[in-house]
Protein backbone atom coordinates (compact mmCIF):
# COMPACT_ATOMS: atom_id res chain seq x y z
CA UNK A 1 0.00 0.00 0.00
CA UNK A 2 1.69 3.34 -1.19
CA UNK A 3 1.64 6.61 0.86
CA UNK A 4 -0.38 8.67 -1.98
CA UNK A 5 1.49 11.58 -3.18
CA UNK A 6 0.23 14.97 -1.22
CA UNK A 7 0.29 17.53 -3.99
CA UNK A 8 -1.40 20.00 -1.72
CA UNK A 9 0.08 19.68 1.65
CA UNK A 10 2.84 22.49 2.54
CA UNK A 11 6.30 21.45 1.19
CA UNK A 12 8.29 20.06 4.35
CA UNK A 13 11.33 20.20 2.50
CA UNK A 14 12.24 21.91 -0.36
CA UNK A 15 15.56 22.15 -2.27
CA UNK A 16 16.54 24.56 -5.11
CA UNK A 17 19.51 24.04 -7.42
CA UNK A 18 21.51 22.19 -5.04
CA UNK A 19 25.17 21.87 -6.22
CA UNK A 20 28.51 20.40 -4.80
CA UNK A 21 31.88 19.37 -5.07
CA UNK A 22 34.21 17.63 -3.53
CA UNK A 23 37.69 18.64 -4.96
CA UNK A 24 37.30 18.58 -8.52
CA UNK A 25 34.28 16.07 -8.66
CA UNK A 26 30.82 17.75 -9.13
CA UNK A 27 28.83 15.16 -6.83
CA UNK A 28 25.20 17.24 -7.01
CA UNK A 29 24.61 19.04 -10.66
CA UNK A 30 21.80 21.52 -9.44
CA UNK A 31 19.42 19.01 -7.73
CA UNK A 32 15.36 20.64 -6.99
CA UNK A 33 13.10 18.54 -4.79
CA UNK A 34 9.95 19.41 -2.82
CA UNK A 35 9.10 16.78 -0.05
CA UNK A 36 5.42 17.71 1.03
CA UNK A 37 4.47 16.76 4.72
CA UNK A 38 3.68 12.78 4.61
CA UNK A 39 5.35 12.08 1.64
CA UNK A 40 7.71 9.41 1.87
CA UNK A 41 10.37 9.65 -1.20
CA UNK A 42 12.55 7.32 -2.02
CA UNK A 43 15.71 7.90 -3.51
CA UNK A 44 17.34 6.02 -5.66
CA UNK A 45 20.71 5.73 -7.71
CA UNK A 46 23.74 4.13 -7.92
CA UNK A 47 27.04 4.33 -5.60
CA UNK A 48 28.38 7.74 -6.98
CA UNK A 49 25.18 9.06 -7.92
CA UNK A 50 25.22 11.25 -4.97
CA UNK A 51 22.39 10.48 -3.40
CA UNK A 52 23.69 10.27 0.52
CA UNK A 53 25.70 13.71 -0.69
CA UNK A 54 22.09 14.78 -1.39
CA UNK A 55 20.63 13.79 2.04
CA UNK A 56 23.55 14.90 3.93
CA UNK A 57 23.02 18.64 2.79
CA UNK A 58 19.63 18.86 4.05
CA UNK A 59 20.57 18.98 7.28
CA UNK A 60 24.03 20.42 6.43
CA UNK A 61 26.04 17.59 7.60
CA UNK A 62 27.52 18.68 3.71
CA UNK A 63 27.43 22.32 2.89
CA UNK A 64 26.34 22.88 -0.63
CA UNK A 65 28.11 24.98 -2.91
CA UNK A 66 25.28 26.85 -3.90
CA UNK A 67 21.99 26.74 -4.06
CA UNK A 68 18.97 26.41 -1.37
CA UNK A 69 17.03 24.48 0.98
CA UNK A 70 14.03 25.40 3.06
CA UNK A 71 13.19 22.76 5.75
CA UNK A 72 9.29 24.09 6.66
CA UNK A 73 9.67 27.09 4.96
CA UNK A 74 12.76 28.35 6.89
CA UNK A 75 15.18 29.21 4.60
CA UNK A 76 18.93 27.69 6.32
CA UNK A 77 20.95 31.37 5.47
CA UNK A 78 24.74 30.35 3.96
CA UNK A 79 27.82 32.74 3.62
CA UNK A 80 30.92 32.44 1.29
CA UNK A 81 33.61 32.03 3.79
CA UNK A 82 37.27 32.98 2.63
CA UNK A 83 38.55 30.52 -0.25
CA UNK A 84 35.10 30.60 -1.87
CA UNK A 85 33.99 28.08 0.60
CA UNK A 86 30.57 28.48 0.95
CA UNK A 87 29.47 27.87 5.05
CA UNK A 88 26.01 28.09 6.92
CA UNK A 89 25.90 31.59 8.10
CA UNK A 90 24.41 31.03 11.78
CA UNK A 91 25.66 27.67 12.90
CA UNK A 92 22.42 28.10 15.91
CA UNK A 93 19.68 28.05 12.99
CA UNK A 94 21.63 25.08 11.63
CA UNK A 95 21.69 23.33 15.12
CA UNK A 96 17.98 24.39 15.74
CA UNK A 97 17.10 22.87 12.06
CA UNK A 98 19.12 19.96 12.55
CA UNK A 99 17.30 19.31 15.82
CA UNK A 100 13.67 19.20 13.75
CA UNK A 101 15.22 16.52 11.46
CA UNK A 102 15.64 12.88 12.60
CA UNK A 103 18.13 11.28 10.74
CA UNK A 104 19.29 7.44 10.44
CA UNK A 105 22.78 6.53 9.48
CA UNK A 106 23.98 3.40 7.53
CA UNK A 107 26.49 2.52 9.99
CA UNK A 108 23.79 3.56 13.45
CA UNK A 109 26.36 5.64 14.82
CA UNK A 110 24.75 5.00 18.16
CA UNK A 111 26.70 6.15 21.42
CA UNK A 112 28.90 3.57 22.31
CA UNK A 113 29.00 4.64 25.79
CA UNK A 114 25.81 5.03 26.69
CA UNK A 115 22.74 2.44 26.81
CA UNK A 116 19.95 2.49 24.34
CA UNK A 117 17.80 4.31 26.96
CA UNK A 118 20.33 7.01 27.36
CA UNK A 119 20.91 6.98 23.42
CA UNK A 120 17.29 7.94 22.99
CA UNK A 121 16.94 10.77 25.95
CA UNK A 122 20.63 12.20 25.73
CA UNK A 123 19.39 14.95 22.57
CA UNK A 124 15.97 15.79 24.02
CA UNK A 125 16.86 16.05 27.43
CA UNK A 126 20.23 18.44 26.71
CA UNK A 127 19.35 19.74 23.19
CA UNK A 128 15.50 20.25 23.51
CA UNK A 129 15.39 20.45 27.33
CA UNK A 130 12.91 18.77 28.10
CA UNK A 131 12.28 17.32 31.56
CA UNK A 132 13.95 13.95 32.13
CA UNK A 133 11.18 12.15 33.48
CA UNK A 134 9.02 13.04 30.32
CA UNK A 135 11.77 12.32 27.95
CA UNK A 136 12.20 8.76 29.45
CA UNK A 137 8.59 7.78 29.03
CA UNK A 138 8.50 9.39 25.90
CA UNK A 139 11.77 6.82 24.76
CA UNK A 140 9.86 3.83 26.09
CA UNK A 141 7.09 4.11 24.47
CA UNK A 142 9.46 4.70 21.50
CA UNK A 143 11.29 1.56 21.98
CA UNK A 144 8.55 -0.37 23.07
CA UNK A 145 6.89 0.78 19.30
CA UNK A 146 10.50 -0.02 17.22
CA UNK A 147 10.14 -3.39 19.45
CA UNK A 148 13.65 -3.47 21.90
CA UNK A 149 11.51 -2.54 24.61
CA UNK A 150 13.49 -4.78 26.87
CA UNK A 151 16.86 -3.78 25.43
CA UNK A 152 16.34 -0.25 27.21
CA UNK A 153 19.34 -1.03 29.37
CA UNK A 154 21.71 -2.62 26.92
CA UNK A 155 25.10 -0.88 25.30
CA UNK A 156 25.00 -0.66 21.53
CA UNK A 157 27.45 -3.53 21.28
CA UNK A 158 25.24 -6.05 22.95
CA UNK A 159 22.74 -5.75 19.77
CA UNK A 160 22.53 -7.02 16.47
CA UNK A 161 22.42 -4.93 13.72
CA UNK A 162 19.08 -4.62 13.10
CA UNK A 163 18.43 -4.01 17.06
CA UNK A 164 20.73 -1.21 16.70
CA UNK A 165 19.22 0.24 13.73
CA UNK A 166 15.69 0.29 15.10
CA UNK A 167 17.48 1.73 18.61
CA UNK A 168 18.22 4.29 16.49
CA UNK A 169 15.34 5.03 14.58
CA UNK A 170 13.79 5.60 17.81
CA UNK A 171 16.95 7.94 18.97
CA UNK A 172 15.84 9.82 15.79
CA UNK A 173 11.99 10.30 16.99
CA UNK A 174 12.77 11.27 20.22
CA UNK A 175 13.23 14.47 18.98
CA UNK A 176 9.61 14.67 17.10
CA UNK A 177 11.30 15.31 13.81
CA UNK A 178 9.07 17.31 11.33
CA UNK A 179 10.88 14.74 8.93
CA UNK A 180 13.02 11.87 8.52
CA UNK A 181 16.07 11.16 6.54
CA UNK A 182 17.22 8.36 6.20
CA UNK A 183 20.65 7.06 4.89
CA UNK A 184 20.85 3.79 3.53
CA UNK A 185 19.41 2.47 6.39
CA UNK A 186 19.42 -1.35 5.63
CA UNK A 187 22.24 -1.27 3.76
CA UNK A 188 24.95 -2.47 6.59
CA UNK A 189 22.22 -5.01 7.52
CA UNK A 190 22.64 -9.07 7.15
CA UNK A 191 19.65 -9.84 4.92
CA UNK A 192 17.60 -11.52 8.25
CA UNK A 193 17.73 -8.12 10.13
CA UNK A 194 16.80 -6.16 6.72
CA UNK A 195 12.61 -6.90 7.46
CA UNK A 196 12.88 -5.79 11.23
CA UNK A 197 14.06 -2.50 9.95
CA UNK A 198 12.14 -2.29 6.97
CA UNK A 199 8.42 -2.91 9.00
CA UNK A 200 9.83 -0.08 11.41
CA UNK A 201 9.96 2.65 8.56
CA UNK A 202 6.90 0.98 6.71
CA UNK A 203 4.87 1.93 10.32
CA UNK A 204 5.91 5.34 10.43
CA UNK A 205 5.39 6.09 6.84
CA UNK A 206 2.02 4.76 7.53
CA UNK A 207 1.58 7.37 10.33
CA UNK A 208 1.95 10.35 7.58
CA UNK A 209 5.55 11.28 8.83
CA UNK A 210 7.69 12.92 6.05
CA UNK A 211 10.47 10.78 5.10
CA UNK A 212 13.36 10.88 2.41
CA UNK A 213 14.96 7.11 2.31
CA UNK A 214 18.52 6.88 0.46
CA UNK A 215 18.03 2.93 -0.05
CA UNK A 216 18.59 -0.19 -2.33
CA UNK A 217 15.69 -1.75 -0.80
CA UNK A 218 13.85 -1.49 -4.90
CA UNK A 219 10.99 -3.50 -2.67
CA UNK A 220 10.25 -0.09 -0.16
CA UNK A 221 10.37 2.03 -3.34
CA UNK A 222 8.37 0.18 -4.83
CA UNK A 223 5.74 -0.19 -2.61
CA UNK A 224 5.30 2.16 0.04
CA UNK A 225 6.67 5.49 -1.15
CA UNK A 226 4.88 8.05 -2.65
CA UNK A 227 7.62 9.16 -5.06
CA UNK A 228 10.57 7.97 -6.69
CA UNK A 229 13.81 10.16 -7.29
CA UNK A 230 16.26 8.50 -9.21
CA UNK A 231 19.62 10.33 -9.12
CA UNK A 232 22.90 9.63 -12.03
CA UNK A 233 25.61 11.47 -11.95
CA UNK A 234 24.54 14.38 -10.03
CA UNK A 235 21.38 14.83 -11.32
CA UNK A 236 17.99 14.11 -10.77
CA UNK A 237 17.28 11.05 -13.91
CA UNK A 238 13.75 10.19 -13.51
CA UNK A 239 11.12 11.05 -11.09
CA UNK A 240 7.94 10.21 -10.21
CA UNK A 241 4.85 7.98 -8.61
CA UNK A 242 6.37 4.41 -8.27
CA UNK A 243 3.44 2.80 -9.93
CA UNK A 244 4.16 4.49 -12.98
CA UNK A 245 8.39 5.01 -12.80
CA UNK A 246 8.38 1.75 -12.22
CA UNK A 247 6.36 0.35 -15.15
CA UNK A 248 7.05 2.46 -17.61
CA UNK A 249 10.28 4.82 -17.20
CA UNK A 250 11.32 6.82 -20.10
CA UNK A 251 14.97 6.85 -18.53
CA UNK A 252 16.77 4.09 -20.13
CA UNK A 253 19.29 4.58 -17.28
CA UNK A 254 16.31 3.65 -14.63
CA UNK A 255 15.13 0.79 -16.47
CA UNK A 256 18.63 -1.02 -16.72
CA UNK A 257 19.15 0.54 -12.86
CA UNK A 258 15.82 -1.41 -11.75
CA UNK A 259 16.27 -4.80 -13.72
CA UNK A 260 19.73 -5.31 -12.76
CA UNK B 1 69.52 -6.22 56.74
CA UNK B 2 69.41 -4.40 60.10
CA UNK B 3 65.23 -4.36 61.04
CA UNK B 4 65.05 -1.52 63.80
CA UNK B 5 66.88 0.56 61.70
CA UNK B 6 64.65 0.45 58.49
CA UNK B 7 61.72 0.56 60.56
CA UNK B 8 63.20 3.71 62.01
CA UNK B 9 63.98 5.05 58.47
CA UNK B 10 60.82 3.92 56.78
CA UNK B 11 59.33 6.48 59.53
CA UNK B 12 60.94 9.16 58.55
CA UNK B 13 60.87 8.53 54.87
CA UNK B 14 56.81 8.60 55.30
CA UNK B 15 56.99 11.80 57.24
CA UNK B 16 58.01 12.95 53.89
CA UNK B 17 55.28 11.41 51.96
CA UNK B 18 52.91 14.25 51.80
CA UNK B 19 55.18 16.42 50.18
CA UNK B 20 56.08 14.13 46.98
CA UNK B 21 52.21 13.34 46.84
CA UNK B 22 51.63 16.78 46.75
CA UNK B 23 54.15 17.30 43.86
CA UNK B 24 52.71 14.58 41.96
CA UNK B 25 49.17 15.93 42.39
CA UNK B 26 49.62 18.88 41.35
CA UNK B 27 51.79 18.12 38.46
CA UNK B 28 49.21 15.72 37.57
CA UNK B 29 46.45 17.71 37.95
CA UNK B 30 47.46 21.19 36.24
CA UNK B 31 49.39 19.24 33.71
CA UNK B 32 46.37 17.17 32.61
CA UNK B 33 44.43 20.72 31.81
CA UNK B 34 47.37 22.31 30.06
CA UNK B 35 47.63 19.11 28.01
CA UNK B 36 43.99 19.04 27.25
CA UNK B 37 44.45 22.16 25.66
CA UNK B 38 47.81 21.38 23.59
CA UNK B 39 45.82 18.09 22.64
CA UNK B 40 43.03 20.50 21.21
CA UNK B 41 45.88 22.94 19.86
CA UNK B 42 47.11 20.40 17.91
CA UNK B 43 43.78 19.16 16.49
CA UNK B 44 42.54 22.85 15.91
CA UNK B 45 43.09 22.89 12.28
CA UNK B 46 44.94 26.27 13.04
CA UNK B 47 48.43 26.40 11.58
CA UNK B 48 49.66 28.31 13.99
CA UNK B 49 47.99 26.58 17.22
CA UNK B 50 49.42 23.11 15.99
CA UNK B 51 53.52 24.63 15.65
CA UNK B 52 52.87 25.68 18.80
CA UNK B 53 51.72 22.85 20.63
CA UNK B 54 53.44 20.43 18.35
CA UNK B 55 57.22 22.42 19.04
CA UNK B 56 56.38 22.53 22.93
CA UNK B 57 56.30 18.89 22.56
CA UNK B 58 59.13 18.88 20.61
CA UNK B 59 61.29 20.56 23.50
CA UNK B 60 59.54 18.86 26.58
CA UNK B 61 59.89 15.38 24.96
CA UNK B 62 63.21 16.34 23.85
CA UNK B 63 64.62 17.34 26.73
CA UNK B 64 65.41 15.54 30.63
CA UNK B 65 63.43 16.12 33.10
CA UNK B 66 66.56 17.40 35.20
CA UNK B 67 67.40 19.95 33.01
CA UNK B 68 63.91 21.31 33.08
CA UNK B 69 64.38 21.31 36.42
CA UNK B 70 67.58 22.96 36.71
CA UNK B 71 66.74 25.47 33.99
CA UNK B 72 63.41 26.46 35.80
CA UNK B 73 65.10 26.94 39.56
CA UNK B 74 68.53 28.24 39.03
CA UNK B 75 68.24 29.64 35.06
CA UNK B 76 64.92 31.90 35.49
CA UNK B 77 66.44 33.58 38.66
CA UNK B 78 68.93 35.13 36.61
CA UNK B 79 67.00 37.00 34.99
CA UNK B 80 66.32 40.72 36.36
CA UNK B 81 62.61 40.76 34.85
CA UNK B 82 61.98 37.53 36.32
CA UNK B 83 63.13 38.33 39.75
CA UNK B 84 60.87 41.50 39.55
CA UNK B 85 57.78 39.94 38.24
CA UNK B 86 54.89 39.22 40.33
CA UNK B 87 56.06 35.54 39.54
CA UNK B 88 59.05 35.87 41.64
CA UNK B 89 57.11 34.90 44.48
CA UNK B 90 56.14 31.70 43.53
CA UNK B 91 59.52 31.22 41.08
CA UNK B 92 61.50 31.72 43.79
CA UNK B 93 60.37 28.52 46.00
CA UNK B 94 61.84 25.63 45.13
CA UNK B 95 58.14 23.35 45.72
CA UNK B 96 56.94 25.70 42.90
CA UNK B 97 59.75 25.54 40.26
CA UNK B 98 59.54 21.58 40.77
CA UNK B 99 55.82 21.46 40.40
CA UNK B 100 56.28 23.51 37.69
CA UNK B 101 58.95 21.19 35.91
CA UNK B 102 56.85 18.27 36.37
CA UNK B 103 53.70 19.73 34.93
CA UNK B 104 55.15 21.48 32.03
CA UNK B 105 57.14 18.40 31.50
CA UNK B 106 53.97 15.73 31.86
CA UNK B 107 51.65 18.16 29.87
CA UNK B 108 54.24 16.91 26.91
CA UNK B 109 53.71 13.45 27.46
CA UNK B 110 49.96 13.41 28.34
CA UNK B 111 48.64 15.96 25.37
CA UNK B 112 50.11 12.96 22.67
CA UNK B 113 47.88 10.22 24.92
CA UNK B 114 44.83 12.94 24.90
CA UNK B 115 44.82 13.46 21.18
CA UNK B 116 45.52 9.86 20.67
CA UNK B 117 42.37 9.23 22.65
CA UNK B 118 40.34 12.17 20.76
CA UNK B 119 41.61 10.84 17.46
CA UNK B 120 40.11 7.52 18.41
CA UNK B 121 36.13 8.65 19.16
CA UNK B 122 34.84 6.98 15.54
CA UNK B 123 33.40 10.61 13.18
CA UNK B 124 29.70 8.70 12.70
CA UNK B 125 28.97 9.28 16.72
CA UNK B 126 30.13 12.63 16.24
CA UNK B 127 28.03 13.25 13.38
CA UNK B 128 24.94 11.59 14.99
CA UNK B 129 25.46 14.12 17.64
CA UNK B 130 25.53 17.10 15.36
CA UNK B 131 22.28 15.68 13.28
CA UNK B 132 20.70 16.15 16.78
CA UNK B 133 21.52 19.85 16.96
CA UNK B 134 23.84 19.15 19.38
CA UNK B 135 26.81 22.83 19.67
CA UNK B 136 29.88 21.91 19.16
CA UNK B 137 30.74 22.42 22.88
CA UNK B 138 27.93 20.02 23.92
CA UNK B 139 29.22 17.34 21.55
CA UNK B 140 32.57 17.53 22.94
CA UNK B 141 31.76 17.26 26.47
CA UNK B 142 28.93 14.52 26.26
CA UNK B 143 30.18 12.36 23.14
CA UNK B 144 33.95 13.27 22.42
CA UNK B 145 35.11 13.62 25.73
CA UNK B 146 33.88 10.39 27.82
CA UNK B 147 34.76 8.03 24.93
CA UNK B 148 38.58 9.53 24.69
CA UNK B 149 38.80 9.60 28.40
CA UNK B 150 38.06 5.94 27.90
CA UNK B 151 40.37 5.36 25.60
CA UNK B 152 43.34 7.19 26.83
CA UNK B 153 42.84 6.08 30.31
CA UNK B 154 45.44 3.11 30.20
CA UNK B 155 47.84 5.40 28.56
CA UNK B 156 47.75 8.01 31.11
CA UNK B 157 48.10 5.75 33.82
CA UNK B 158 51.36 5.06 32.51
CA UNK B 159 52.10 8.78 32.74
CA UNK B 160 50.79 9.32 36.36
CA UNK B 161 53.05 6.33 37.60
CA UNK B 162 56.33 8.22 35.90
CA UNK B 163 55.29 11.54 36.97
CA UNK B 164 54.82 9.95 41.13
CA UNK B 165 58.65 8.24 40.03
CA UNK B 166 59.83 11.29 38.79
CA UNK B 167 58.93 13.84 41.88
CA UNK B 168 62.03 12.04 43.10
CA UNK B 169 63.66 14.38 41.18
CA UNK B 170 62.81 17.33 42.97
CA UNK B 171 65.49 16.47 46.00
CA UNK B 172 68.21 17.93 43.91
CA UNK B 173 66.75 21.18 44.27
CA UNK B 174 66.87 20.98 48.24
CA UNK B 175 63.26 19.66 48.35
CA UNK B 176 62.61 17.26 51.02
CA UNK B 177 60.12 14.63 49.93
CA UNK B 178 61.47 11.13 50.39
CA UNK B 179 63.97 10.47 48.23
CA UNK B 180 65.79 13.77 49.78
CA UNK B 181 64.82 12.66 53.21
CA UNK B 182 66.81 9.00 51.68
CA UNK B 183 69.49 11.08 50.79
CA UNK B 184 70.02 12.96 53.99
CA UNK B 185 69.55 9.90 56.22
CA UNK B 186 72.35 7.92 53.76
CA UNK B 187 74.91 10.95 54.60
CA UNK B 188 74.48 10.97 57.84
CA UNK B 189 74.03 6.69 58.33
CA UNK B 190 76.03 5.84 55.22
CA UNK B 191 73.40 2.19 55.12
CA UNK B 192 72.31 2.35 51.24
CA UNK B 193 70.45 -0.64 51.11
CA UNK B 194 68.21 -0.30 53.92
CA UNK B 195 67.01 3.44 52.94
CA UNK B 196 67.54 2.94 49.21
CA UNK B 197 65.28 -0.50 49.48
CA UNK B 198 62.39 1.52 52.05
CA UNK B 199 62.31 3.88 49.46
CA UNK B 200 61.88 2.31 46.82
CA UNK B 201 59.13 0.19 48.67
CA UNK B 202 57.34 3.61 49.23
CA UNK B 203 57.03 4.65 45.38
CA UNK B 204 55.87 0.54 44.67
CA UNK B 205 53.44 0.95 47.53
CA UNK B 206 51.88 4.30 46.10
CA UNK B 207 51.96 3.28 41.87
CA UNK B 208 50.30 -0.39 43.59
CA UNK B 209 47.42 1.96 45.11
CA UNK B 210 47.31 4.09 41.78
CA UNK B 211 47.28 1.11 39.39
CA UNK B 212 44.51 -0.08 41.58
CA UNK B 213 42.71 3.16 41.33
CA UNK B 214 42.97 3.76 37.12
CA UNK B 215 41.79 0.30 36.57
CA UNK B 216 38.69 1.08 39.14
CA UNK B 217 38.10 3.89 36.88
CA UNK B 218 38.87 1.92 33.90
CA UNK B 219 36.04 -0.64 35.33
CA UNK B 220 33.62 1.89 35.60
CA UNK B 221 33.85 3.48 32.67
CA UNK B 222 33.54 0.94 30.25
CA UNK B 223 30.45 -1.34 30.78
CA UNK B 224 29.47 -1.06 27.25
CA UNK B 225 32.52 -3.58 26.73
CA UNK B 226 31.58 -5.87 29.18
CA UNK B 227 29.23 -8.50 28.59
CA UNK B 228 25.89 -7.54 29.36
CA UNK B 229 25.71 -10.08 32.52
CA UNK B 230 24.74 -7.70 35.28
CA UNK B 231 22.25 -5.44 32.91
CA UNK B 232 18.56 -6.82 33.55
CA UNK B 233 15.71 -6.03 31.35
CA UNK B 234 14.88 -3.59 34.20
Amino acid sequence: MNIPAKVTSPVAIGLRDLHKSFGPVEVLKGISLDAREGEVISILGSSGSGKSTLLRCINMLEVPDSGTIAVAGETIRLKMASGGKSRPADQRQVDRIRSELGMVFQSFNLWSHKTVLENVIEAPIHVLRRPRSEAIEEAEALLAKVGIADKRNHYPAHLSGGQQQRAAIARALAMRPKAMLFDEPTSALDPELVGEVLRVMRGLAEEGRTMLVVTHEMGFARDVSSRVAFLHKGAIEEEGAPHEVFANSKSQRFRQFISS
Amino acid sequence: MDIAFASETLMSLLSALPLTLELAVTAIAFGSVLALALALARLSGMLVLDWLARSYVFVFRGTPLLVQIFLIYYGLSQFAAVRHSIFWPVLREPYWCAALALMLNTAAYASEIIRGGLLSVPHGQVEAARACGMPRFMIFRRIVMPLAIRQALPGYGNEMMSMVKATSLASIITLMEITGVAARIISESYRVIEVFVVAGAIYLAINFLLTRLIAFVEYRLTPHQRQPLAIHAN
